[in-house]
């Protein structure tokens, strides 16, 4: 492993996208280690590589929980409106694109002001996420359809849970794998 | 502040828009921030002048094609935009830097290893963090020459939440900054300039590009060849989320000969040769939205 840019970079080695350490949840950690053992050293197109170590680097862990996060805030408020299901689905989808903003929008500039201008990622990420459980436990306890969208949503939970609790007892093989791979 | 100039802020290149995607990037969670670029490239489909650009040159660059199907990617063109100039303000506000992938790595390590050097490129990808790249990476000193910003706050904004370490001129003094270029050449530094399309006054050479007559800018191939150094092409390209690919080709060497037309004609035939085959393979990340060929009707 090297330091560059500031970071740490791992350079020429194709299966390092796999480093846990470049995911974020739990359960992805789990599935990179998993994908990391199994990589034969691959190779591809390039002739040089940097891979900086970074939890939010990985484009398929990102897009799949964003993806996830929209279809469950499509099904809570298509749920909500008095439209009939599909013509509901159809109008839910840029309502959602547009209060999904809210938690940035309105909590931003809180912070901001509280605390002053820089990072603010990681207290909007909590209060987004806290939000979202709330909804869910909200919408899990109606008798509307959109409660196996929240039960979906609490379930994911309880595996990502359950995901870290095996990450943190296998952290030595873990550390292991990321050192052979990095060096 | 004058009416007119409170507006100004948020007309397409105004300054507002670069404190909101700062803002964005300091707060937006990275698990929302899929839904939120979705949603703000489908907004900036209303900006109509920059939709019709891309889509003219799309109809150029994809012959037959139909105005829904270039509607549809020209969202693309902004959904790539979007992420490229997040990614370039996240480097500058949080040295955030993506996966890097090298095509044509001798080329660009003879050029690192050249004394002095042209660095010509596209509006494509982001010019801004492979040129930060480069003067991170590299011993030798990267000078970026390119249009100011039009709007004078959006100018005085990018100024100050520019990166560390990085020259950059501007366009708009042309025998003062020529000057200063074959200086800082000649020094052993290597200038990035973005040979794809004119902006102001500047002066031209002629081109053929997808078939169609075309200019560009002649300055790169001027000072390469007063310089007498090669003129290296360096795409990057945006290969998936903070995903890049440096994409370098064979050097273009300018040899003098008796007739100077026809050795910068040369030279401006290898450069679009170069300039075609990527434009036309990441028509998705040619960040032009102004017609390239404004004789073409949308």
């Amino acid at each position: 492993m090297a330091r560059g840019f500031g970071v740490n970079v791992v350079a020429d080695h194709p299966e390092a996208r796999w480093l846990p350490s470049r995911h974020r949840f739990a359960l992805a950690k789990l599935i990179a280690f998993a994908k990391l053992r199994g990589a034969p050293p691959s190779v591809n197109g390039a002739e040089h590589l940097i891979f900086p170590i970074d939890r939010d680097q990985t484009a398929a862990e990102m897009n799949g929980v964003a993806l996830w996060i929209f279809v469950t805030a499509v099904c809570y408020i298509a749920a909500a409106l008095p439209l009939i299901w599909p013509a509901a689905v159809i109008v839910a989808i840029p309502i959602a694109a547009i209060v999904l903003q809210f938690p940035t929008v309105i909590i931003g500039p809180i912070v901001r002001m509280l605390i002053g201008d820089g990072n603010h990622i990681k207290i909007i990420s909590v209060i987004a996420m806290s939000l979202l459980v709330i909804a869910s436990s909200y919408v899990a306890a109606s008798n509307s359809w959109a409660r196996y969208a929240a039960w979906f949503f609490f379930a994911v939970l309880v595996v990502n849970g359950a995901a870290a609790v095996i990450v943190w007892s296998l952290r030595g093989p873990i550390r292991a794998a990321e050192e052979r791979c990095a060096q | 502040m004058t009416r007119s100039a409170w507006w100004r802020r948020f007309l397409v290149r105004g300054v507002f828009w670069r404190q909101l995607l700062r803002f964005a990037i300091l707060n937006v969670p990275p698990w929302i921030e899929p839904i939120v670029m979705a949603f703000w490239a489908a907004f900036f489909l209303l900006w109509g002048p920059g939709r019709r650009g891309v889509m003219r040159n799309l109809k150029v660059i994809k012959p037959g094609s139909t105005s829904i199907a270039n509607f549809f990617r020209c969202y693309r063109v902004f959904w790539n935009y979007a992420w490229t100039i997040a990614d370039n303000v996240r480097f500058k506000e949080l040295h955030t830097i993506p996966d890097w992938e090298f095509i044509g790595w001798n080329q660009f390590q003879a050029m690192q290893a050249s004394n002095g050097a042209i660095l010509l490129t596209a509006h494509m990808g982001s010019y801004d963090l492979g040129a930060h790249l480069f003067s991170e990476t590299s011993t030798r000193r990267i000078v970026m020459v390119r249009a100011p910003e039009e709007d004078p706050q959006t100018r005085a904004f990018e100024e100050h939440h520019g990166a560390e370490g990085l020259r950059i001129e501007f366009n708009t003094r042309a025998t003062e900054l020529a000057l200063d270029l074959l200086e800082t050449v000649r020094e052993g530094a290597i200038v990035a300039i973005q040979g794809d399309r004119v902006v102001g006054a500047i002066s031209t050479l002629p081109a053929t590009f997808f078939g169609r007559p075309a200019n560009v800018p002649a300055g790169p191939f001027a000072l390469a060849m007063t310089a007498r150094v090669p003129i290296y092409p360096v795409f990057v390209v945006r290969a998936g989320r903070r995903r890049y690919r440096l994409v370098t080709s064979r050097p273009i060497e300018i040899t003098r000969s008796r007739n100077r037309d026809d050795d910068f004609a040369r030279a401006v035939a290898q450069w679009m040769t170069e300039l075609e085959a990527v434009v036309r393979g990441y028509w998705y990340q040619w960040f032009t939205f102004e017609p390239a060929w404004p004789e073409v009707s949308a």
